[in-house]
């Protein structure tokens, strides 16, 4: 079944009603960003930014450029702490039968949470974390974070094209570790894409595990690739490639959105696009029917029907937290902060949905079937170490509060070369038709065979080969 | 011959008309049906064969050194993180007055003291459905000659408990001596909703606001009254309704601190477009179109930015309840941010959220205390979920009118204001609406006084309709 008639796709009475407050506060936002789109505007303004505390007392020009190597650390101190924590704490039963459709169901919970106090090995984790070259340089005020992993022998003539690769929430730099070694040395591993080789550079967002929190309002993603472009030009580097899903998607955007010239390649693992318009609800309606009309493939159709139920009910399902987020941070990461075991369970709950949706069904979240607990805990410990939890959040306030049919990012045209990857779990699928909008140089898009939201983290190898041969269409253009 | 014909589209006309008002007649009578009650089990695993034991027990609160020493060693270990400058409580709780709190917590707020508070009113436990239901009995102390005192049961909200009604008791059973005519007396009870506080919460999904109204029936049966007065706001607006619907013979009278609606239609569309300037239009009082207007501000975007928790709460209470019920910190954040902001939504501009302005520590603390000793914080937001997954609008009770005299008490900075226009539409039996001069969402909490002498006035005017009619 390629096409899921319109009509039926939802429960009349039940998603009906869902849609009906939902509906009525879109109606408003519809009309408002009818008559306000805009002409669209060549390139995003850069602009500039402090975020340090304090009054600004140093001129950005003699700010210390230096880049300094760092190991992550930790003592006996933090880990007994967070044992104690984990010793004490406080458990409610899930109701009978519910499995993870209540959220992350606790007993599943308990085990975890008993892998985690008496097998998980944190300096093992430590080490493991240490493995790639750490560094830390101030820019714009804050301390930023980032891993540059170059590929360890090149062969002669081979050239190495540098790879910026943002994380997202609730993950981090070490989201990359699985995919990294298959792009510096992918002959190793089996992946002979022809001479394309990288050197990657993951930085953390500001707020994010080792990157110094922002300590002011409006840090958005615009500050967030403006500060990225620095590093870069820091790094030495003049062109690059750029790689993101979640914020990373968002931010890879901007990048490519304020300084063209220097980004050779935008790859994305997650497609972010503004309110849907009039006509983009016609054309979803029309799509039901005669998916050609509208541009619509049978993939596409397939992914995005029934409608209502893939993208209505199940984002309203799923963004509790974004709406949580967006508007009330420091209420919703203060406990997260606080308690290890909060934090796990809010973070893993999306390593299990966002994953497969189908895992909402199953008593243990489906979790281990893609993922160890290792990996999954030390990407936790990551924000409980670093206490960073809260900033993390704020990022949704500062990126959600202005109207985001008015931002300037919604109304500039990507015309750097752009390659799509499409995850079949992904949360919302976006068909390449109206990728277009946005993106006007779409010069690969995939429909991937398996794999969700974390695709680097679940999927290396398929995102690698994906990046791979874009890479080597965008060299030959 | 075409006299005839038109005769008899005249005729077919005539029937068509009447076809229609006998049809529309035959489904408006159906929106004043009864809502069924809802029977149910929620114990745990299988409901056993012996009958349910039905005896009422009395209730102690009590605490121990080791609850009091976890819950210190707790608060000594939080971590805090710094707000961002100048963001007051725009962001959430401010984290450092949290700090402040947290200290006076430690260091000031004596639990064994609010415990004894706690008891000071009877308090007792009775099984119902397969789960333990705490609730708060008091009696008047004294009673004139020849006079019985009212029953009214008062249900609480999230992320309320049955201590909001601590100030407002004494003034609903002693009218007297606090200055209220003492034409009517009440004895109140005071239950806790499955999952909150100190009543058991149920081990099996769909515990909605009708299942705790059916519950709450029970609950009052049992205690012999077969005639009573129901008092609510949040939550225990919606259970209050509820009971109204499912047994409208025994609730003699329905007072709403807060309203909502969920039916909109065209009507509402078209008067928050126009209602601004054609208000006697739509039937708005000038204070209506000052509670309401502008609209996308005290309307849209209120709903926006404070719905956040409901929505994570309606969707994923067992995640986000998870470390709360871990972190006593993190709980106080959360809970007094609503405090905060329900109260009045300019305190989000305070450094302080205004907290202390309206309410002492103590009392909030003590809220907070039900909270966490009895550790129902993520049993509380289920609440959310089984009355909300399946939308809003969509439920019976939500398309039944209520017949029951009602009053509605309405607060200026309750967060949405409903006018009396809209509320008439389902509350059909409106005996009285009044708007409060002051106070937010916790009416009872904050403005026990306000509250009581509403109270007392809808309840003197349905006693003087009933005698009127039995005359």
């Amino acid at each position: 079944q390629t096409i899921s008639c319109f009509p039926r796709s939802f429960d009349t009475s039940q998603r009906n009603a869902v849609l009906v407050p939902a509906a009525a506060l879109g109606v408003g936002g519809m009309l408002v960003y009818w008559f306000r789109s805009g002409h669209r505007i060549k390139t995003l303004d850069m602009g500039d930014g402090w975020w340090g505390s304090g009054d600004r007392t140093t001129f950005i020009e003699i700010e210390d450029k230096s880049i300094h190597p760092f190991k992550i650390e930790t003592s006996d101190e933090e880990i007994e702490d967070l044992h104690r924590r984990l010793d004490h704490f406080r458990f409610t039963p899930p109701l009978e039968r519910a499995a993870f459709n209540y959220g992350f169901n606790s007993n599943y919970l308990q085990k975890v949470v008993a892998y985690w106090r008496n097998q998980f090995d944190w300096r093992k984790q430590v080490e493991v974390l240490n493995k790639y070259p750490h560094f830390h340089t101030t820019i714009e005020g804050i301390d930023i974070h980032f891993i540059h992993v170059k590929p360890s022998n090149v062969p002669h003539g081979q050239t190495v094209l540098p790879l910026l690769m943002v994380h997202g929430w609730p993950g981090s730099f070490y989201e990359f570790y699985k995919i990294i070694p298959l792009l510096t040395e992918p002959a190793r591993h089996g992946l002979n894409e022809g001479d394309v080789v990288f050197e990657v550079i993951c930085p953390s967002i500001p707020g994010y595990g080792f990157s110094e929190a922002p300590h002011r309002k409006g840090f958005d993603s615009i500050a967030t690739a403006r500060i990225f472009h620095k590093l870069m030009s820091r790094l030495g580097f003049r062109e690059f490639y750029v790689q993101g899903g979640d914020w990373g998607s968002r931010v890879t955007t901007n990048m490519a959105q304020m300084l063209p010239q220097t980004v050779k390649g935008l790859h994305l693992n997650l497609v972010f696009l503004g309110k849907q318009g009039l006509g983009r609800m016609i054309r979803i309606m029309l799509g039901a029917y005669v998916p050609w009309l509208v541009g619509l493939s049978r993939e596409d159709a397939r992914r995005l029907y029934p409608f209502m139920q893939k993208n209505m009910y199940d984002i309203l399902r799923e963004s509790g937290y974004l709406h949580i987020q967006a508007t009330k941070p420091d209420t919703a990461g203060c406990g997260l902060n606080d308690s290890p075991v909060g934090l796990a369970a809010y973070i893993l709950e999306k390593f299990s949905t966002w994953t497969d949706k189908s895992f909402l069904d199953k008593d243990d979240g489906g979790l281990e079937s893609k993922y160890s607990l290792d990996e999954l805990l030390t990407n936790v410990m990551i924000y409980w170490v670093t206490s960073s939890i809260v900033s993390s959040m704020r990022y949704y306030k500062e990126n959600f509060s202005k109207d985001p049919d008015l931002s300037a990012h919604h109304r500039v045209r990507v015309s750097v070369p752009t390659g799509i990857a499409a995850f079949p779990q992904e949360l919302v699928h976006t068909p390449r038709v109206w990728a277009n909008d946005v993106y006007r140089n779409i010069i690969s898009y995939s429909y991937m065979p398996s794999g969700g939201h974390f695709a680097a983290f679940e999927e290396p190898k398929l995102l690698a080969q994906d990046i791979m041969q874009f890479v080597q269409k965008v060299e030959q253009l | 011959e075409f006299c005839s014909s038109l005769a008899g589209i005249m005729l077919l006309e005539v029937f068509l008309v009447l076809g229609t008002l006998l049809i529309y007649f035959l489904f408006s009578k159906k929106k004043e049906e009864t809502l069924p009650f809802k029977d149910g089990w929620w114990g745990k695993g299988q409901k056993p064969v012996t009958k349910e034991d039905t005896s009422i027990r009395p209730f102690k609160v009590e605490t121990t050194e080791e609850e009091l020493s976890d819950l210190f060693r707790r608060l000594d270990q939080a971590r805090f993180t710094e707000p961002l400058e100048n963001s007051c409580f725009h962001y959430g709780t401010n984290s450092v007055y949290l700090r402040k709190v947290v200290s006076y917590w430690k260091n000031q707020f004596n639990w064994k003291k609010q415990v004894e508070i706690l008891n000071k009113y009877p308090q007792f436990k009775t099984k119902i459905q397969g789960i333990d239901i705490h609730f708060v009995h008091v009696k008047p102390p004294r009673l004139p000659e020849g006079q019985s005192a009212k029953p009214l049961l008062m249900v609480h909200g999230w992320p309320g408990s049955f201590y909001e009604f601590y100030k407002i008791i004494p003034l609903l059973t002693d009218p007297a001596s606090h200055g209220l005519g003492d034409e009517h007396i009440f004895e109140v009870i005071c239950p806790s909703i499955p999952g909150y506080g100190f009543s058991e919460a149920p081990h099996k999904k769909d515990f909605n606001s009708v299942s705790a109204a059916s519950v709450f029936y029970e609950l009052m049966l049992r205690l012999g009254f077969n005639e009573f007065y129901t008092q609510g706001g949040d939550w225990g607006w919606l259970i209050c309704t509820n009971l109204a619907q499912i047994a409208p013979n025994h609730v003699k009278g329905l007072h709403l601190n807060m309203v909502s609606i969920s039916k909109v239609g065209l009507t509402h569309l078209l008067s928050v477009l126009l209602g601004r300037y054609f208000p006697g239009l739509f039937g708005f009082q000038d204070e209506d179109v000052r509670r309401m207007f502008p609209f996308l501000k005290k309307g849209l975007y209120r709903i926006l930015s404070e719905s956040g928790y409901a929505h994570i709460q309606a969707t994923k209470p067992d995640t986000v309840g998870c470390g709360l019920n871990d972190s006593p910190v993190g709980l106080a954040a959360y809970i007094l941010e609503k405090f905060s902001s329900w109260t009045d939504m300019e305190f989000q501009n305070l450094e302080d959220g205004g907290l202390e302005r309206k309410f002492s520590l103590d009392d909030l603390l003590t809220n907070i205390m039900i909270y966490w000793v009895s550790g129902c914080i993520v049993s509380s937001m289920r609440f959310y979920k089984e009355n909300l997954q399946k939308g809003i609008g969509t439920q019976k009770h939500e398309k039944l009118t209520v017949q029951v005299p009602t009053g509605i008490a309405s607060f200026p900075n309750e967060i949405l204001h409903i006018p009396q226009a809209w509320a008439k539409k389902k509350y059909t039996n409106l005996v009285s609406f009044h708007f409060m001069p002051q106070g937010g969402h916790f009416a009872a909490f904050e403005e026990p006084e306000l509250l009581a002498k509403d109270i007392l006035q809808f309840v003197g005017k349905v006693e003087k309709e009933q005698l009127w009619k039995k005359k």
